[in-house]
């Protein structure tokens, strides 16, 4: 009833939540050096979508250990804030690249018009 | 080129003792072992990030890939002793596959690989989530991010598209990447302050004790939200009661289970009765009498419905927020991607309603019609 997933991992649900957290940080992790190095603006805003699916994932796990459905309902705000976040974000890069014809995120280093 | 050397010796050097105090018991609780895999992942990245030869990418994949193995051999060891099972082996791919997508989303010189390893990614969190009993998360995920916002993603990468010249290969500044060492070492104090907060001994009794706490009391709970929805509750003490009747009806009898009335509420208004982790609900039945019935655990409502209720009963508030971030951003980016259209002289003196300064069919006007 509860799907093919409940019933495979009744007994090492333990295992399972540690692997999850482990993703969780490892992708949070990545998305952070991805995050801190890429020079491309559009790979950096990718890289802040993985951050949320860290975030998403480690809330995911600990909601399965607390057996609380809270922890899925706050995916759903992360969802939406990605979302919100996407589009804000886009719409800028395109903006400054009609500017600079670049996506170089080292050409706004100065932070003024040009 | 010059480096692959010393860090080919550093990473052979620093596996097997690794893996061999990752296998000893005298550092399991210390989390050295942890950090240590930490540091190998970390090194590895960092080589992967600069543009190197063939042999050091492979060197440092093998190197990350050992160190991956020690995080997971560890992680698997703090959860219990339990034998690592076929159902173990799930999260492991998924966690894999996630993370092979990461690695290679952050070290791809060209965008649009990077978005397509990134759907990668989502579908293999959203396998995650389902391991984790997530259903409708796992599907919303794919269908918002990989439908939704990596589409978008994608729109933007072909409108900021590179000349073809510049193409080969990638652009400069997605081939070189800033500062890799110093973001690495960002990301590895990270990776090993989160790996000992999630995977230190007190941390992993902690969550144990919550699991065991929580158990039953997890079953409650959706047995509470079951309670807050009249029409469902309805329909499955209709079940309930088809089963207790298939139960306890005679041999060769085929007569239909009596139809449910409706539920019986006690004086605080509870119709569900909870009993050592038993369920049990009391119905009036088509034919006027009562009976009570015990709820079966597979009756519990499914996970969408479940957050369903969570999100408009515990969440109002956060789920108007979230309906009001999604409007700013809406006009937040229409004023964003306005583009600013350049008027002419001509233009500017028709929307003042006035005349034009040249007439129509006559060439070379100052302002120019089109």
């Amino acid at each position: 009833m509860n799907g093919i997933a409940h019933t495979l991992l009744a007994n090492s649900d333990a295992q399972a939540v540690n692997l999850a957290l482990l993703m969780s940080a490892l992708l949070f992790a990545c998305g952070l050096v991805g995050f801190l190095s890429r020079r491309n603006m559009i790979i950096m805003f990718l890289c802040t979508e993985l951050m949320f699916q860290a975030a998403a994932l480690a809330m995911i796990a600990f909601g399965k250990v607390h057996h609380d459905v809270s922890g899925q309902v706050f995916v759903i705000f992360i969802l939406t804030v990605a979302a919100a976040e996407a589009a804000l974000a886009l719409g800028l890069i395109v903006l400054l690249y009609r500017r600079r014809e670049t996506l170089d995120s080292e050409a706004w280093s100065e932070l003024k018009e040009a | 080129m010059d480096f692959a050397i010393p860090s080919l010796a550093i990473l052979s050097s620093v596996t097997p003792p690794a893996a061999m105090l990752a296998q000893s018991d005298s550092f399991a609780g210390s989390g050295l072992a942890l950090t240590i895999a930490c540091a190998i992942t970390a090194i590895a990245l960092v080589l992967l990030m600069r543009p190197g030869s063939t042999g050091l990418r492979i060197a440092a994949t093998v190197g990350g890939l050992a160190g991956f193995a020690i995080l997971v051999v560890e992680v698997l060891k703090r959860a219990g002793g339990e034998e690592t099972s076929l159902s173990t082996v799930f999260p492991l791919v998924f966690g894999f596959t996630a993370l092979a997508g990461a690695v290679r989303m952050v070290t791809h010189p060209r965008p649009v690989f990077a978005a397509l390893y990134f759907i990668l990614v989502v579908i293999a969190t959203a396998a995650m989530f389902l391991v984790l009993g997530a259903e409708f998360m796992a599907f919303a995920l794919i269908i918002v991010y990989a439908g939704a916002i990596l589409i978008t993603y994608m729109f933007v990468l072909m409108l900021a598209q590179q000349s073809p010249a510049e193409n080969e290969g990638g652009a400069w500044y997605d081939r070189v990447p800033r500062e890799a060492g110093s973001a690495v070492l960002i990301g590895f104090v990270v990776l090993a302050t989160l790996s000992e907060a999630y995977f230190s001994k007190s941390a992993q009794s902690f969550r144990d004790d919550a699991s065991e706490r929580t158990a039953g009391d997890g079953m409650a709970k959706a047995w509470q939200r079951l309670d807050g929805m009249p029409k469902l509750l309805l329909e499955t003490s209709q079940k309930a009661v088809a089963i207790d009747w298939a139960k306890t009806r005679a041999e060769g009898d085929k007569s239909p289970a009596p139809k449910v009335a409706e539920v019986v509420r006690d004086a605080r208004g509870k119709a569900i009765r909870m009993m050592d982790d038993q369920a049990s609900i009391e119905v009036r039945l088509a034919d006027g009498s009562a009976r009570s019935v015990l709820l079966q655990p597979e009756l519990v409502p499914d996970n969408s419905r479940q957050i369903g209720v969570d999100l408009v009963s515990k969440y109002p508030a956060g789920l108007e927020i979230a309906g009001v971030v999604l409007l700013m951003a809406l006009f937040g980016a229409v004023v964003l991607a306005r583009k600013q259209i350049e008027l002419g002289e001509d233009e500017r003196r028709e929307l003042a309603g006035m005349r034009r300064l040249t007439v129509d069919g006559e060439p070379g006007g100052s302002g120019g019609l089109r």
